[in-house]
C-alpha cells in the first residue's frame, strides 16, 4: 500500500546561501538533491502503479455487478489452472483492507471503497508532485550555480 | 625524541579506535533509520485498517488471513487487535526516537574527540619537525 513516508530533515537552502558555498559543498548539495529527486520519482511511480491496480479492481467489480447469478465462469486456482464454476451471489464481495484483514461488503460498498482509496492515492500523488517539483528546481539551481562557479575558477581565454 | 614518537603512535592508535567507533555509530544510526521506516509504514497501514473497521456496521463480517486460512473474526476483537498493534508500533517508534537521539549525541561527541586527537597529533608532528 503506497504511503507517504516521513522524509529526512528538510533543509531550506536559498539561492543566496548557495552562491556563498564552496565548490565541494555545492557539489554535495546538488548530489543530495538529485538523490532526493530520484527517491521522490520512485514514490510517484509507485503511487501511479497502485492507482492503476485500484482502477482495475474497480472496473472488475463493475463488470461483476453486471453478471447474472448462476452464470458459468472459469475460476483461477493457480496462475495457469482455471476450473469451471458458476457465479454465486455477486452482491457480496470480500475486500482486503490491509494487514491481513478482509471485510465482507456489498457491491456498492466495495465500489465505494475503491473510489475512496483512489481519491486518497490521488491526493497523495498531488502532494508528492509539489514536493518533487520543488526539489527538482533546487537541484537544477544548484547545478547551474555549480557550472557558473566552475567556469569562474577555470576561465577559458 | 623517542617519547614524542611513542606519543605520536599512541595518538595514531587512539585515532584509529575512535574512527572505528564512529563508523560503528554511523552503522547503528543507519539501521535505526531502516527499522524506523519499516515501523512507520506498518503504522500507516494499521491506521488505514482501523479507519475501515470503524466505518463498518456492527454485524459486518470481518475475516483475518492467518497463513493460508481465512478465519472469521469478531468486529470488536479485530478492532481491539488493530488498536493494540498501533499502540505497540507507536511505543516502538518512540523508543527508536530516543535511542536515535542518544546515538546522534554520541556521534557528535565522538567527532569532537577525533578532532581534538587530530589537532594534538598535528601539533606534535609540527613540534617534531621543528626540533
Amino acid at each position: 500500500m503506497a504511503s507517504s513516508r516521513g522524509g529526512g530533515s528538510q533543509q531550506v537552502i536559498r539561492t543566496g546561501d548557495m552562491e556563498k558555498m564552496s565548490l565541494d559543498q555545492l557539489k554535495a548539495v546538488k548530489e543530495q538533491a538529485d538523490i532526493e529527486v530520484n527517491l521522490l520519482q520512485d514514490s510517484l511511480n509507485n503511487i501511479r502503479a497502485a492507482t492503476g491496480r485500484l482502477e482495475n479492481a474497480s472496473a472488475a467489480l463493475h463488470d461483476l455487478s453486471l453478471r447474472p447469478q448462476g452464470k458459468k465462469m472459469l475460476v483461477p486456482l493457480t496462475a495457469s489452472l482455471y476450473v469451471p464454476g458458476t457465479l454465486d451471489d455477486a452482491d457480496k464481495v470480500l475486500v482486503d483492507i490491509g494487514t491481513g484483514y478482509f471485510v465482507e461488503k456489498t457491491m456498492a460498498e466495495g465500489k465505494d471503497y475503491c473510489e475512496r482509496k483512489i481519491n486518497l492515492l490521488k491526493s497523495n500523488f498531488d502532494q508528492l508532485i509539489e514536493v518533487a517539483s520543488k526539489k527538482k528546481t533546487l537541484a537544477d539551481e544548484a547545478g547551474l550555480i555549480l557550472q557558473a562557479k566552475l567556469k569562474q575558477s577555470s576561465p577559458s581565454s | 625524541m623517542s617519547s614524542s614518537s611513542t606519543a605520536l603512535r599512541d595518538l595514531q592508535s587512539d585515532l584509529e579506535n575512535k574512527a572505528n567507533d564512529l563508523s560503528k555509530l554511523q552503522k547503528d544510526i543507519a539501521k535505526n533509520h531502516q527499522v524506523r521506516k519499516k515501523y512507520t509504514i506498518q503504522l500507516g497501514e494499521n491506521e488505514l485498517v482501523l479507519k475501515e473497521l470503524d466505518l463498518l456496521k456492527e454485524d459486518a463480517n470481518v475475516y483475518k488471513l492467518i497463513g493460508p486460512v481465512l478465519v472469521k473474526q469478531d468486529l470488536a476483537e479485530a478492532n481491539a487487535n488493530v488498536r493494540k498493534r498501533i499502540e505497540y508500533i507507536s511505543a516502538e517508534l518512540k523508543r527508536l526516537d530516543s535511542s536515535l537521539q542518544d546515538l546522534e549525541e554520541k556521534q557528535h561527541s565522538k567527532r569532537e574527540a577525533i578532532l581534538k586527537v587530530q589537532q594534538r597529533s598535528q601539533s606534535l608532528q609540527a613540534g617534531k619537525a621543528k626540533a
